[in-house]
């Protein structure tokens, strides 16, 4: 295997952990059934009224979006900023499957690279639709919630109403050309602004527990809409990642902007759930909920909260089960380990591109 | 803070005894319901199922 291809280890990362890091994460998944179950049920059960508007998450199998065996998934961690993926695949004329995260659509038009495919998944009322570009945005909704310009994004989000109206405008023009793989679980604001844009849907069902279990929601889910279950591992990346590999069959899937984190000098008011940290501990004991991790394969220090350290592990475990082989092309951030490829986006496409590809993994 | 569970503690003989012992749950503070709810905010986006891929639901409606 090519040097620079190497399947990647913790082996020599070192780690800096914040006194409440580790029990965090241990109940991350009690957390986020706290936090999201009761929003997931009541959006499926509402959802079910726009079942034919779109086809199961299934019929993907038998259709095929990009040239080839790759695929590249397209999110919108910080490193997206600095690496510009979209504008390296359009530059390189990738022709595989591009599959976007809802978060990642601004990134990819504004650089001019229309993904194949979008993926929605997160269950809030009011934020999510966002990333599509909200047509009822309000300025007292900005002065509510700040969880856009607070973060470390895209510098247009700085300026919300610009970069809403941006957003729109590029829907506008390129919504038609995308589909969606839905999940049931998205929100109301959501699901009319994906119908009302014209993009093909593809629904699915978030897996919420073991459908094999005696009172599973998710089989509950299943009856309901006859939808397939999908394993998110957690958050939409991971879902996109998924589908690429068990439902598109895709063999080589490349990661970009999957930083699970924040580069090392980002202020901890930038960080996604700082809020949500303050109140928990407060502004003296904040600092605890965060951990310091060394990548070796870029030789730099992250920062990462205890939701994006429990996508790592579960994301981890997902590809050490996976068909696929995973690259991670995100040049940053903490997710590396078994099972995952480090490399820069154009070293993939080095391989993608040429005929020695048949021999990566051998 | 008077411990509901001391019974129980005693009561680790390998018998049955004749009249069922009833044991409470320690009841919630005010903190740990705080607690619960600030975590809640925390969470991810969605759940993850060890060693779970996709199931499908009717493979012929599915097509």
């Amino acid at each position: 295997m090519d040097k620079k291809l190497e399947e990647t280890s913790d082996e020599n990362s070192v780690r800096e952990d914040g006194a409440l890091v580790r029990q965090l994460i241990a109940d991350m998944e009690q957390m986020t059934w706290d936090r999201v179950g009761e929003h997931v049920l009541g959006n499926v059960r509402r959802n079910l009224q726009f079942k034919d508007n779109g086809k199961s998450l299934a019929a993907l199998r038998f259709h095929e979006l990009g040239e080839g065996d790759s695929a590249i998934v397209v999110a919108a961690g910080p490193s997206v900023r600095r690496q510009n993926p979209a504008r390296i695949l359009r530059e390189r004329s990738y022709l595989g499957a591009v599959i976007s995260t809802d978060s990642g659509i601004a990134h990819c038009l504004r650089n001019g690279l229309v993904p194949h495919l979008v993926v929605s998944l997160d269950p809030h009322p009011t934020r999510i639709v966002r990333w599509f570009g909200d047509p009822r945005l309000r300025e007292q909704d900005l002065e509510e919630d700040d969880y856009y310009r607070r973060q470390d994004l895209d510098p247009i989000f700085a300026d919300e109403v610009g970069a809403n109206r941006e957003i729109i405008m590029l829907m506008r023009k390129h919504a038609a050309q995308m589909s969606i793989a839905l999940s049931t679980s998205t929100s109301l604001a959501v699901v009319e602004r994906v119908i009302d844009a014209g993009m093909q849907i593809y629904w699915w069902n978030p897996m919420l527990d073991d459908p094999e279990k005696p009172g599973s929601h998710t089989r509950e889910l299943m009856n309901m809409n006859g939808f397939p279950a999908l394993n998110a591992g957690g958050n939409v990346g991971s879902a996109a990642w998924m589908i690429a590999d068990a439902v598109m069959g895709k063999r080589r899937i490349a990661l970009t902007g999957m930083d699970f984190g924040y580069y090392g000098d980002t202020p901890l008011s930038s960080t996604q759930y700082y809020r949500e940290a303050l109140d928990l501990v407060g502004e003296e004991r904040v600092g605890e909920l965060f951990s310091r991790i060394y990548n070796p394969h870029v030789g730099g220090w992250f920062l990462s909260d205890p939701a994006y350290q429990w996508y790592r592990q579960c994301f981890l475990e997902m590809a050490a089960e996976a068909d696929c082989e995973t690259y991670n092309c995100t040049e940053g951030g903490i997710l590396f380990g078994t099972g995952v490829v480090f490399c820069p986006l154009t070293n993939f496409l080095d391989r993608i591109m040429s005929k020695s590809i048949d021999t990566v993994g051998t | 803070m008077k411990r509901s569970f001391v019974v129980k503690d005693i009561m680790k003989g390998n018998f049955t005894p004749k009249k069922g012992v009833r044991v409470e749950d320690e009841k919630q503070t005010l903190e740990d319901k705080f607690e619960r709810a600030a975590k809640a905010r925390l969470g991810g986006s969605i759940a993850y199922v060890s060693k779970k891929r996709v199931a499908w639901a009717d493979e012929n409606k599915d097509k």
